[in-house]
């Protein structure tokens, strides 16, 4: 600990004489009323010694004195040391993304440094190492008071890119002042020019380096897309210990749909884990997210190239196409449909979009401008994946990987000798490498390619024989792929097996992903949302600029790139932090700089407000003490302050969670049927939920009522589900019941058995005359789109809920004295099932007939119920709105 | 006229707990305490005796002596009342009660005022204020009316004779912390007249204790200057000394006017010091 202001401590010295001044000064006398002053007047002169303050009082003061001079001097817990050198000071500060991860730290960190610098009483100059976000180089501001470069400190924030260690060497070497230096280190080189950094920091004097011993800073790499799955990577300095890490993938709407762990081994620099999702969620990623503290580098962007691929589907014969179990487009469409998005129609049309795989079953490519069209798209970077048949095997054309034979191969037929053939393992160097050949997969028939040198190196898959049964052939940025086989089972037994989606994801997998085919054209890109430091998306700043898709794809983080996303809608691109970062590089430690480490040392903590405050504490003590001594501290008053704290106890004793009369909630009567009482529980909550987040009524969770024994006169409405073996309801409970109607509650029976569910609670109706026998039940007639409980809040047609399509029935007359609500409504929908929702959140009974309309309205009913029970014939007196203001009016 | 209503609503409040108060002392005393049987004017009939010579014959009882062959003279019971004034002081001093006690010496002044009042009232005695203007009741009704006056009576000076009838009683009830001198100016007027009376010393228990400690500073109720004890322990005896020094002077003038002198304090039950002065009033009563 040390003094801020050590000379005030002088102040102690005086202690002892004002304990002397306060020993000798006689307390302050208590004031009397007293009538027989007259006979006191005199009376001075028998005084003896005078009362003197009592010691502990004496104690209490000189107690508070000490505190308020040592609080004045300023004492520090946990002081860093001293700093080393003198003249002014430059913190140098790695803003760059690396240093996000634990900036509030490093910001403790050099708030420190400036509390120390504020103590030696030094100016300070600060040097941010990577550029600022309007683009210019690091520099190091003018030296200024502490206070100044707090505010300065306070104002930077990490940036999205990496810092600059060659401008900022350069910077360093312009600073023209000598003095000494901190730096508040990252940990990492940052590409090149560390040394020459580390060089100029030295020149400046003597360094004290705030690092962690091993950089934290992690950096999420682009993902690697395979078929069915991503590949995550992450990065980071090695360690010496076993470290993990998880990444979070988010939709476009910030909701996390997976999470996978990664493992680094010890010393390992990249962790990978595959991401497996379904085709229609892994869709809807657009980014992942590394889990931990907000960064720039744990996040990556995703954009088209990790989506599946459009595959295009044309067949031949387009009558005969689709015809199951023959059709030549059967077969594909089932295996790929699952992975990848199809599209049918004609070539131009298929082509007039962007494409990844264009299949051609048995389709005979007619030279001209067909030929060329494909040609060109295939150049492009398209995959032409082509199956032989009778046509192509008559005629065939430009777009084959190989030449063939004329005619087809038949193997084992009624006029042959020969076997089927099978398949032959997969080569090594194939893309179908690591499938297994199912030996029932037989080959009757195929198109035979015309030997030559190159027909090996372009095979990816044989028959047993050695006659190629997949060939190859690469045509500018794209490929085309020939199977020698049909598409359909005519030829051979491959579109019946296994192997075949599996070898068709392999093939699409091969594709490239839709937006790279743009990388030629120079429509410039301009940035649409763009990354801060914490990896936050926001408006692109002022300074960043537009640039082509092939820039892009070569583009450096900078602050006239940030990452993030580029480009219209249609064809948005990103820009990701890590793309040519690379694996992050640990930094040595500066030679000759004193090392400290961030976050290791306590943060200094001022004792002076606590002083000052207990001695304040001390002397309100004291206040009371002297009230009481002199008589002007009744106990009346200590009572009344106590009693006035104890009302705050005793308000806690109105608990809204077990008194119904505070808040407003829904009821559902117990039928003791565990089951049932659940789904009305459950169906309630959904509703209240519903009722909460789309109008202005706030209902606490529902609440189970027994009729009889609970008061009912708080809830605005009771759900009672009827079913066959429920017992008729006691005298007590009937009674209570009528009363509940009478006096404006509404009872909701619902039989769970109309409409589309009829015959689902078998013997309800039956039921309900029995149970509900006593029910001062009105005369009821069918609820119609023009009663109030169809406008209450939304505009009804019908009333369903997890049925539909029964009658539901309400109260037939106007009943004025109950403002024409009706006090029952008898139904048989299933209301409560509709509105349940489970504890995850979902809805645990799916709507018959169904589809998710039918659970909105079921919805919608229901927020009419609760603003029907809660507002009473409100909507249906608004009709007369207008007869009013006219009347009004007159 | 609204003030002027409000305090008497004010005054009414107070009354019936005051007047009941009274009520309650007073028939408690009265049991101890006979009545007057013995002839004198008035109306009602006390006896017949036999007429002796130089009885005026207009005081035959005719239809009595009628019945024997000897006159006969019809005695009343004397009942020539007695005027009682009273007096409480009402100033500032008085309107002052201390920790200890249970109400302001006025209030128990005025209890025992009133008490007093109704047992003399019972008596058929005639009572008055010792004040300028007082008029004198009897009957019940005059207990009423008594307290009315009551509340008027500021006190706030020791009263003069103005009004007294002669061989009228007197009784001051106050705390008579003042300089003797006046208080003997007062009593001697009063005494002149010719009057007899009775003095009551009410004390708050902290008058008569000096129950504080420590260093005081003591402010009067009645404008005197303040003043601050430093000890009030030690001048505790003195005070006391000082407290039976003008208890003794109040005696003393009482005594040399023929008039009885009491103390009484507010932390005591007032049935005694109501006794006292029933007592003290009706000594043929008790001679009888």
């Amino acid at each position: 600990m040390i003094f801020a202001a050590p000379w005030v401590l002088l102040a102690l010295t005086a202690l002892p004489l004002l304990w002397w001044l306060l020993r000798i000064t006689p307390p302050a006398p208590r004031s009397e009323v007293f009538p027989a002053i007259r006979l006191l007047l005199g009376l001075a002169a028998v005084e003896e010694t005078p009362a003197r303050t009592p010691w502990w009082l004496l104690a209490l003061r000189m107690a508070a004195a000490g505190l308020i001079i040592v609080g004045l001097a300023r004492p520090i817990l946990d002081a860093g040391a001293g700093l080393a050198g003198s003249g002014p000071l430059l913190l140098v500060v790695d803003d760059g993304w690396a240093s996000a991860a634990d900036w509030g730290p490093r910001m403790q960190a050099a708030d420190g440094v400036l509390d120390r610098a504020e103590r030696a009483g030094r100016r300070v100059a600060l040097l941010a190492t990577a550029a600022d976000a309007s683009g210019d180089a690091p520099a190091a501001s003018v030296v200024m008071p502490v206070a100044e470069a707090r505010a300065r400190l306070a104002a930077l924030r990490p940036k999205p890119w990496p810092v600059d260690r060659a401008l900022a060497a350069a910077a360093l070497r312009r600073w023209g002042e000598r003095g000494s230096a901190v730096y508040l280190a990252d940990g990492l080189t940052d590409g090149a020019g560390w040394d020459g950094f580390a060089q100029a920091l030295r020149a400046v004097g003597p360094v004290v380096e705030l690092r962690d011993a091993v950089a934290p800073a992690r950096l999420l790499l682009p993902p690697k897309a395979e078929a069915d799955r991503l590949v995550v990577r992450l990065a980071q300095v090695p360690r010496a210990v076993a470290d993990r890490a998880a990444v979070l993938a988010q939709s476009g709407d910030g909701r996390s749909l997976a999470r996978v762990e990664l493992q680094f081994a010890p010393g390992q620099g990249v962790a990978e884990a595959a991401l497996k999702l379904p085709p229609e969620l892994r869709n809807r990623l657009t980014r992942l997210v590394l889990a931990g503290p907000a960064s720039a580098g744990g996040v990556a962007l995703l954009d088209e190239r990790w989506r599946r691929r459009p595959v295009g589907l044309l067949a031949g014969d387009e009558t005969v196409a689709d015809i199951p179990l023959s059709g030549p487009l059967y077969y594909i469409k089932r295996a790929l449909a699952p992975y990848a998005e199809l599209r049918e129609g004609s070539l131009t049309q298929l082509l007039s979009r962007q494409l990844s795989v264009l299949v051609l079953a048995d389709r005979v490519v007619a030279a001209g401008p067909e030929q060329d069209a494909i040609e060109k798209w295939v150049e492009q970077g398209g995959l032409l994946l082509r199956f032989a048949g009778p046509r192509l095997a008559e005629h065939p054309d430009g777009l084959l990987p190989v030449t063939l034979l004329g005619g087809d191969r038949q193997l084992g037929g009624a006029m042959s000798w020969s076997k089927p053939a099978e398949l032959a393992p997969f080569a090594a160097e194939s893309p179908f490498a690591g499938l297994a050949v199912p030996a029932e997969v037989k080959v009757h028939q195929q198109v035979l390619a015309r030997p030559d040198a190159q027909l090996a190196g372009h095979t990816w898959a044989r028959l047993s024989d050695g006659t190629p049964l997949v060939t190859e052939a690469v045509r500018g940025a794209g490929r085309i792929v020939l199977f020698h086989v049909t598409a359909n089972a005519d030829w051979s037994d491959l579109p019946l097996s296994g192997l075949f989606v599996q070898m068709l994801r392999r093939m699409v997998d091969l594709s490239v992903g839709v937006s790279g085919a743009e990388d030629a054209s120079g429509v410039k890109l301009a940035p649409v949302e763009t990354l801060d430091g914490f990896g936050q998306p926001g408006a692109p700043p002022p300074v960043a600029g537009a640039l082509t898709a092939a820039e892009l794809a070569r583009a450096l983080p900078s602050p006239r790139h940030p990452p993030g996303l580029y480009g219209p809608e249609s064809g948005r691109r990103v820009l990701n932090l890590a793309t040519h970062l690379g694996v992050p590089v640990a930094a040595a430690e500066i030679g000759g700089a004193r090392q400290e480490r961030l976050g290791a040392a306590a943060p200094e903590r001022a004792l002076a407000p606590w002083l000052i405050a207990a001695a304040l504490a001390l002397l309100a003590v004291d206040l009371l003490v002297s009230l009481r001594l002199r008589g002007l501290f009744r106990a009346s008053i200590a009572a009344g302050m106590v009693l006035m704290l104890g009302m705050g106890g005793a308000q806690a004793a109105l608990n809204p969670d077990t008194n119904p009369a505070l808040v407003t909630r829904l009821a559902y009567l117990v039928t003791g049927d565990a089951r049932l009482d659940g789904i009305s529980k459950a169906g309630l909550e959904g509703l209240s939920e519903q009722v909460n987040q789309r109008t202005n009524a706030v209902l606490a969770a529902p609440a189970p009522v027994v009729p009889g024994e609970d008061d009912l006169s708080f809830y605005p409405l009771i759900y009672w589900p009827i079913s066959a073996d429920q017992p008729a309801q006691s005298g007590a409970a009937v009674a209570a019941l009528n009363d509940y109607m009478a006096h404006g509650g509404i009872i909701v029976i619902d039989t769970r058995n109309g409409g589309s569910g009829e015959g689902f609670a078998a013997g309800a109706d039956a039921a309900l005359p029995r149970i509900a026998a006593g029910l001062a039940i009105p005369p009821l007639a069918p609820l119609t789109p023009q009663h109030v409980l169809a406008h209450s809040f939304y505009l009804l047609q019908d009333f369903p809920g997890r049925y539909t399509g029964a009658t539901v029935w309400v109260q037939r007359d106007q009943d004025r004295s109950n403002d024409s609500v009706s006090p029952v409504i008898i139904g048989g929908h299933d209301w409560a099932a509709a509105w349940a929702v489970d504890a995850d959140g979902r809805n645990p009974y799916a709507t018959i007939p169904g589809g998710a309309r039918q659970r909105v309205i079921a919805y919608r009913f229901g927020v009419n119920l609760v603003m029907y029970a809660l507002t009473g014939n409100y909507k249906g007196d608004q009709v007369h709105v207008p007869a009013i203001l006219e009347r009004l009016g007159q | 006229m609204t003030a002027t209503a409000r305090r008497a609503e004010a005054l009414g409040a107070r009354l019936p707990p005051l007047l009941v108060a009274a009520e309650r002392v007073a028939a408690t005393v009265w049991q101890g305490v006979h009545g007057r049987r013995r002839v004198g004017q008035g109306d009602s009939f006390w006896q017949y005796r036999p007429f002796v010579a130089g009885d005026s014959a207009a005081r035959v009882d005719w239809r009595r002596s009628a019945r024997s062959d000897r006159l006969f003279l019809r005695e009343t019971e004397w009942e020539a009342a007695q005027t009682v004034g009273l007096w409480r002081d009402g100033s500032a001093s008085m309107r002052w009660r201390s920790r200890a006690a249970s109400g302001e010496k006025v209030e128990r002044a005025e209890v025992l005022l009133l008490a007093l009042a109704s047992l003399l009232l019972r008596g058929g005695e005639r009572v008055r204020l010792v004040a300028p203007g007082g008029r004198s009741v009897s009957g019940r009704v005059g207990l009423e009316r008594l307290a009315e006056g009551l509340e008027g009576l500021a006190g706030e000076e020791l009263p003069g004779a103005v009004g007294l009838p002669r061989f009228a009683r007197v009784v001051l009830i106050g705390d008579f912390l003042g300089p003797l001198d006046e208080i003997r100016d007062c009593v001697g007027a009063m005494a002149g007249v010719p009057v007899s009376g009775h003095v009551l010393q009410v004390l708050d228990p902290a008058e008569a204790l000096l129950p504080y400690r420590g260093r005081v500073r003591f402010h009067g109720t009645e404008r005197e200057a303040a003043t601050v004890v430093p000890r009030v322990e030690g001048v505790r005896a003195a005070y006391a000394a000082r407290l039976a020094e003008q208890q003794a002077g109040l005696a003393a003038i009482s005594a040399a006017a023929g008039w009885g002198f009491a103390v009484h304090r507010t932390d005591h039950p007032p049935e005694a010091a109501l006794l006292g002065l029933y007592a003290a009033l009706a000594p043929e009563a008790g001679r009888r």
